[in-house]
Order: structure tokens, then sequence, then C-alpha cells
């Protein structure tokens, strides 16, 4: 009697997914919220998706019960090519699993100064999938560390034409740093690539640049 | 003790074989209807075609509905604060969803009643029956419309699909057709039941709130339009968006086609002579405001209207919540829906040069001074004024009292200091005017935070602003104005320029305009665009133009820096500089971001088709989700 006196008889899930959404082991940066990938596990009545935010550094995790899932992607959204990729995971306890995408441009490395008004971004761009063109490079400048295309206090960009070895040298792009974050110690910065046709950027990571 | 219990079975078997009439046992029921005598009644079916009418969903409209009006780029929300998330808003992916089979399941099995139970004796009752089952196919095909423009292709189910208890539910599921074929089904349907459907009057004058001949060449007309665009406007995207079964996604090749169909339906009615573009008031103004708000069979520009009746009870409160706060009648309400700046903007001065404001002079050194408010409107395209209640005017018959606050000149620093208040209506101790009655106001609710107040579709008649008399303005399905507009972006898209610009001009010329203002070289998509959201305004097309343009992700980006994203005010205020009679009691007018709003608009490309629900998928494993989900 007292064992149904609970409403909730399930143990909570234990086993923590984790792993990197990436190129060679080096996760591709992204806009977060937006970018997403799924589980999918069969066997039961209603088959439908778990979805699993990645975060904005190409990292992700989740919380779940062991068993066997399928683990893809949102099609179409994302800085890389759209297949049909699905990787069967076995979830036994803590479980790593990478999530291997074939991007078109993306940030190998970048880095960032403050040089007098102005931040100065360097980014070094690798290209693997040679299918599409470039389209542009962009900075952004927050006051937060979660920032993107959208979520973003100021930019600049630097159109494709512009950019005369774009995957052999580096690239600098410069951005003023605006009134409403000039007065704050510190601000963050992060460099984006746009390839022609991908509506989804690849970003660098985010990092903190100080002010003072 | 005998003799009374033999009385007593005597009595009692009397009582039951003389209740014992064959007639007893077959009573007719007092409170069932069957579908014999339902059928059999033209009222009856009247009364559920009514139900049908006002089962048809709309993004927005004079009830249910009508706040998402501030959720756009055309107007923002003034009112109740707890409504401000519109201000701050993130469109979900499932935020237009519809998936309403019950109301086709309904349509279906009246069409399959009446053919099996309505009586076919004589040629009255064969017509009528052809009728009703005609005009449910317009509620039908109106009905797969909406589901189309929302969730791509959608099963398209004609007949009730019934259970037989069998344990296997395969024969019931059916799969998604192509977006394709719904807009086809829907034009198939229009094409063949348009001759019977009726509803037109002896002396020809149709119905203007039941389906007739003209409604179904309406409804043709903008789901052609609608399909050619999405068919040329898809397929030109970097990407385009499709389904692998084109659930979503219609081929290129029949742009043409549709684009064909659109302009030839809107010739047929623009053609008929039914209907004429409204012109019958002087004031241009007031004229645009009469083309969609005034009932009745004078107004031969609308075709077909959901409508209300105060008379019978059927009103709504879109006057009490919308209007102009200085001149409500009620003590709460008003001011929901407030036009912006942008909107505003958008409308040309009929000289043709752009419409934005002069309010600062042009090397930016100080305001432009304007004697009397409505000055800086001047010479504006004239459906600016039958849409929008700006400063300096009035509405019925009262001044609107808009003023944010005055500008003191101070000398010794040769700059103004601004003054407002947080008492609508306020006086100033130079004895003059203050803040308005009207507003506008930074943050207080329920009066405009954008400068301006709503005047399409709030009511002109005396009380109608009151929660006791409430107002029975009809909502516009469909009017004479958009199947011009139709017609002309229908005809450009073909290369036919010179078919297109009479129709567009003549719109123009209703607004004020010159005759002929475009010409083949001013006529650009672009323009045409601008035209209809112009025209349209509030008519619940501008989300639905702009995802079948593909432009919506293009304009509403998300950015703080992008002026389309971001919502923007006219504050006007009084200037106090004595000694300077150029200036001192004039009016100033400042641009600021409208200081309630907050999350610049931000369309994705998860918009563009909405989520199915959840439900229909796990019990028909055959639908397709939509792209991006």
């Amino acid at each position: 009697m007292f064992a149904g006196c609970k409403y909730d008889n399930y143990a909570q899930p234990q086993s923590v997914l984790s792993g990197t959404v990436g190129y060679q082991g080096q996760g591709i940066g992204i806009r977060s919220t937006v970018v997403q990938l799924e589980l999918w596990q069969r066997g039961f009545q209603l088959f439908t998706k778990i979805p699993v935010n990645i975060q904005q550094d190409g990292t992700y995790k989740a919380l779940l019960f062991d068993g066997n899932y399928f683990l893809t992607y949102l099609k179409g959204v994302g800085p890389w090519v759209t297949k049909t990729d699905t990787v069967p995971v076995t979830v036994r306890g803590n479980t790593v699993v990478d999530f291997p995408v074939e991007p078109y441009y993306f940030i190998k490395s970048s880095s960032f100064v403050k040089s007098g008004t102005n931040i100065v971004g360097t980014m070094a761009l690798q290209q693997v999938n040679t299918t599409k063109t470039l389209q542009a490079v962009y900075i952004y400048l927050s006051n937060g560390t979660i920032l993107d295309g959208t979520l973003k206090v100021s930019s600049a960009t630097i159109a494709a034409a512009a950019i005369t070895n774009p995957t052999t040298a580096p690239i600098t792009i410069t951005v003023a740093i605006p009134t409403s974050l000039a007065s704050n110690d510190y601000l963050y910065a992060r460099v984006g690539v746009q390839t022609n046709g991908v509506t989804e950027l690849a970003y660098g990571l985010s990092q903190k640049v100080a002010l003072k | 003790m005998k003799i009374l219990y033999k009385g007593l079975i005597i009595i009692i078997l009397l009582v039951t074989f003389s209740a014992c009439k064959k007639q007893w046992l077959e009573r007719t029921p007092q409170n069932i209807i069957t579908d014999a005598q339902l059928w059999g009644d033209p009222n009856m079916i009247t009364g559920l075609l009514a139900n049908y009418y006002e089962r048809l969903p709309t993004d927005m409209g004079l009830d249910g509905n009508w706040r998402n009006m501030a959720d756009y780029d055309d107007a923002m929300w003034s009112g109740y604060s707890g409504e401000d998330g519109r201000s701050n808003l993130t469109y979900s992916t499932g935020r237009w969803q519809l998936w309403d089979y019950g109301l086709i399941r309904d349509i279906n099995k009246a069409i399959e009643n009446i053919a099996t139970y309505s009586p076919k004796g004589t040629p009255l009752q064969i017509a009528t029956n052809a009728q009703f089952t005609a005009e449910l196919r317009f509620v039908r095909a109106y009905q797969y419309f909406e589901l189309v423009k929302r969730e791509g292709g959608v099963p398209i189910v004609t007949k009730q699909l019934i259970y037989d208890y069998s344990g296997d539910a395969s024969p019931l599921r059916n799969a998604r057709n192509k977006e394709s074929e719904v807009y086809d089904f829907i034009a198939t349907e229009m094409d063949a039941v348009k001759d019977v459907i009726g509803n037109i009057s002896g002396t020809g004058v149709p119905s203007q709130t039941r389906a007739n001949k003209y409604t179904c060449l309406a409804l043709k007309c903008r789901a052609m339009l609608y399909a050619g665009s999405l068919a040329k406007y898809n397929n030109l995207m970097a990407v385009p968006i499709t389904t692998t079964g084109a659930e979503v996604g219609i081929p290129a090749s029949m742009a043409t086609g549709y684009y064909t169909k659109a302009l030839q339906a809107a010739q047929d009615i623009i053609n008929s002579g039914v209907y004429t573009l409204y012109n019958s008031t002087p004031d241009k103004g007031q004229n645009f405001y009469d083309a969609v708000c005034k009932k009745g069979v004078t107004n031969k520009e609308v075709i077909m209207a959901r409508d209300f009746l105060s008379a019978k009870a059927k009103r709504h409160g879109f006057s009490y919540d919308n209007i102009a706060r200085s001149i409500r009648e009620d003590n709460l309400g008003s001011s929901c829906i407030t036009p912006v700046l942008n909107f505003v903007e958008a409308f040309d001065y009929l000289d043709g040069t752009p419409g934005t404001l002069k309010i600062r002079t042009a090397d930016n050194s100080d305001y432009i001074y304007y004697t009397n408010m409505a000055d800086v409107f001047a010479n504006k395209d004239n459906r600016l004024f039958g849409s929008v209640i700006t400063p300096g005017s009035t509405f019925k018959g009262l001044n609107v009292d808009i003023q944010a606050g005055v500008k003191t000149w101070n000398s010794v620093t040769s700059s103004y200091t601004t003054l407002t208040s947080s008492t609508l209506g306020s006086t100033h101790t130079d004895g003059k005017l203050l803040t308005g009655a009207g507003g506008p106001h930074a943050s207080i609710q329920e009066v405009s935070n954008t400068g301006f107040y709503l005047k399409k579709f709030v009511d002109q008649g005396a009380g109608t602003s009151t929660r006791g008399i409430l107002s029975d303005v009809w909502w516009v399905r469909y009017r004479l104005g958009e199947i011009y507009l139709n017609a002309t972006e229908a005809a450009l898209e073909l290369g036919q320029t010179s078919v297109a610009l009479p129709y567009i001009n003549a719109i123009r010329q209703r607004a004020g305009f010159p005759a002929n203002s475009l010409d083949a070289t001013t006529l650009t998509i672009d323009k045409l665009r601008n035209e209809r959201r112009l025209e349209l305004a509030f008519e619940d097309h501008r989300v639905w133009d702009l995802k079948r343009w593909r432009i919506a992700d293009k304009i509403w980006t998300g950015s703080a820096t992008n002026p389309d994203d971001v919502l923007y005010a006219l504050y006007p205020y009084r200037i106090i500089r004595p000694g300077d009679p150029l200036r001192d009691g004039k009016y100033v007018f400042e641009k600021i971001k409208a200081p309630r709003f907050v999350l610049p608009r931000n369309f994705q490309m998860n918009n563009y088709y909405s989520t199915i629900p959840q439900s229909a998928i796990d019990n028909n494993p055959l639908i397709v989700k939509n792209p991006f989900q």
C-alpha cells in the first residue's frame, strides 16, 4: 500500500551523454539555441525525437536512461553539409560520443586585442567541403559571453571579395568599441564566417577582452 | 378485501390495455432530430453553414486573436501591460500551427448527408441541394487554403473517414498531399462550384457575407497568386525549402501557370462590373476608411465580410480596446494596437517623394518647426489618414490631443530642456498643454507609446467604444482593392507591365495620387509590395505576403541595428522660446525607438512552415514533418 502512495515510481535518468560536434575533434562554434542534435530511441509506443541543444562552442550534453539510441542532427540548420548521418549510440553510465560533421568554411583559431578604441580580431579559416564559396567574415562584440549574429551589441564585416587568401593567411577584422560598452572593464568578442548559401555561420570561441 | 382486490386488478388491466395503443409505442422523440429531418430543412442547413463560416481561422481580426496586429511591424502594443510580451516576441515554430480537420469532417459529412437524405423530388429541391453543396465546398476550400498557407501540403480528405472498430486504423491514415496539389484542389473546386453557388439577388447584387461566384473567384485569385509566388521565390532562395515528397516546395516551372490563373480570376471579377473601388467620400482619408469599414451594399468594394450586428447582440470590443485614449468613452480600455512610425513613413508623399517625415533640418543642426502638428503629414498618401490617427487630427469630431511634452529654450546652454508629465492632459506652468490627454507616454499602459492611434476598423459611431454598446464594424475577408493588387502582381510577374499599370494606378488614384502616378520604370516589384503593405494593412495579409515572397527572414533579421526590425515612435513637443516668433509656440517632432519595444523582430527559417501537432504524427506515421523541426 505504501509503495502505491508514490505518484512517479521511476528513477530519474542518471547517465550523461556528452561530446563534441566538430571536425577532426575540434568543435565548430555555432549560434546557440538554434542548432540541435536529435536523439531517437526505438522500442516505445511513441517515436519522437529528444532535441539536444548544442552549446555555442560545439559541445553537447544530455541526461538519459541507459539504452540504445540513434544520434542525428536537425537537417538544414548548421554551418555544415546536410547529410543523413546517424550515429548509433549505446549509453551505459557516462558516455562520450563525438558527432563528426563536414563543415564548409570554419574558424580554425581566433584571437583579439584592444587597439585604441577598436577591437582587432585575427582569425585563421579552414575550408573542408569545397562545393560552396565564401560569403563574408564577421566580428561581434557583446557584454555577455553568449554572443552571435543575433545576440550582439555591435558588429563589423568584410565581404569575400576583399579577402585575397581566405584559407592560407590570417584575416584581421576591426570593429569600434560601442559607447554602451566603452566604460566596462571587459567585453566579449567572437568572429564568424559565412558560406554562400548556408544560413548559419561557423563561429570561433567567444573570448573575453579586457578594456582596462 | 377480495372485492377490492378484484376491482384493483380490473382497473389495472383496463388501464394497461387502453394504453396499449400502437401509437404510444411509436411516438416520435421530442428531443432528437433525425438525419432526414435535419437535411430536409433548409433553415437547419443554413444554421450549420453559419457555424462553419464562423470556424474559418484568421491570424488577426476584430475579436479572437485581434491582438496579433501588434506582433509584426505595422503596429505595436500600447495597451494593458500584461500583453507587453508582444514587444518582446520570439516567433515560435508552432505559432501559426493549424490542423483543424474537425471542420473538414463536418463539411464532408454535410455534403454526404445532403446527397443521401435531402429530398430531391422537385427541381427546386435539387437546385437547393446543389447550392448548399456548392457553398459547403467553398468553405472547405477556404479552410484548405488556411491549412496550406501555414503547413504546406496537407492530406486532402473529401469524404468522411469512419472507423470500423476492427482494430486496424490504417485505412484512415492519409499521407500529406503535395503543396501544389492542395492549391490545385482549391482552384478546381472553385471552378466547379462558382456557377451553381448562387447567393446573388434577382437584380444581380451578390451577398456580401455568403459565398457567391465572385467570392469563389476571389479565393481562387488569392490562392493562385500565393502558389505562383511560392513556386517562383522558394526556388530563388540559396537553399529552397523543400521536403523530398514535395509536401513543401512547388516546382519553379509551375509559377507561370499559377500567375496566369490568378490574373484571369482577378480580371473576371474586375471586368464583371459588379464591384467598384469605393470613392464616394470627398475627404480621401475618410474615403479609404469607408472603403473598408462602411457596411452594406452601398459599399460596392467589399466582396466578402464576416459581419456583426449590434441589434442581434453579435458585437465585438475592437473599438473599446483600440479607441484613442483621449476620446475613449469608457473608463477603461483604449490604445491597444498603435501604429508605428515605420509604417507611417512607408506612405509616400502625393508628389511621389519617399515618405520619411521631415523633422530635422538638412544639416541636422535644428528641428523643423511646424505651426500645426498636422502640417508634418501634409500631402501624404491619403491611405495613411484612413488607417492611422495622426497627431493634430480629429476622430469622431474630437481632437485626439497627442503631445509628448514641451521643450523650453535655455539661452545659457543654447539647448532645449525637455519636460514631460505622467499626468495625461496636464497643463504646464505657462497655462498651456504639457502632455496630451492622448499621450504619447513612455510607460503608462493604455495610452499610445508610439504617438499614433489605429483608425482602420475602429468604429466611428457614438458610444461604440463603451463596453455597454460595443461595435459591429465588419471584418473584411475580400475586397476589390486586393483584387486590383493581385492583378497587378500577377501581371508584373508574367512580364505584362502594361497590363499591370492601370490596376495599380487606379488604387493609387483613389488614394489621392494623380492619374498614372507609376509608369513602367517606377513600377517595380518592391514598389508593388509596399503598395500591398499600405493598402491591406491590418487586414491579415502582411505576414503571409512576406512568407510567400521568402523575404520575411531578410526583413525581420533580429538585429537591433536594422531599421525594419526595431519599431519607432514619433513624439511631438511644443516649443517654449519667448522672443523667437519663428519658433515659439510651434511644434517639433522626435523620432525615438518606441520605449516599450524590446526585442527586434526575428523571423527564422523554421517559421516559414509551422509544426504539425505531435498527436497527429503519433496517430498517423505517414505524416512527414515540416523542415527545420
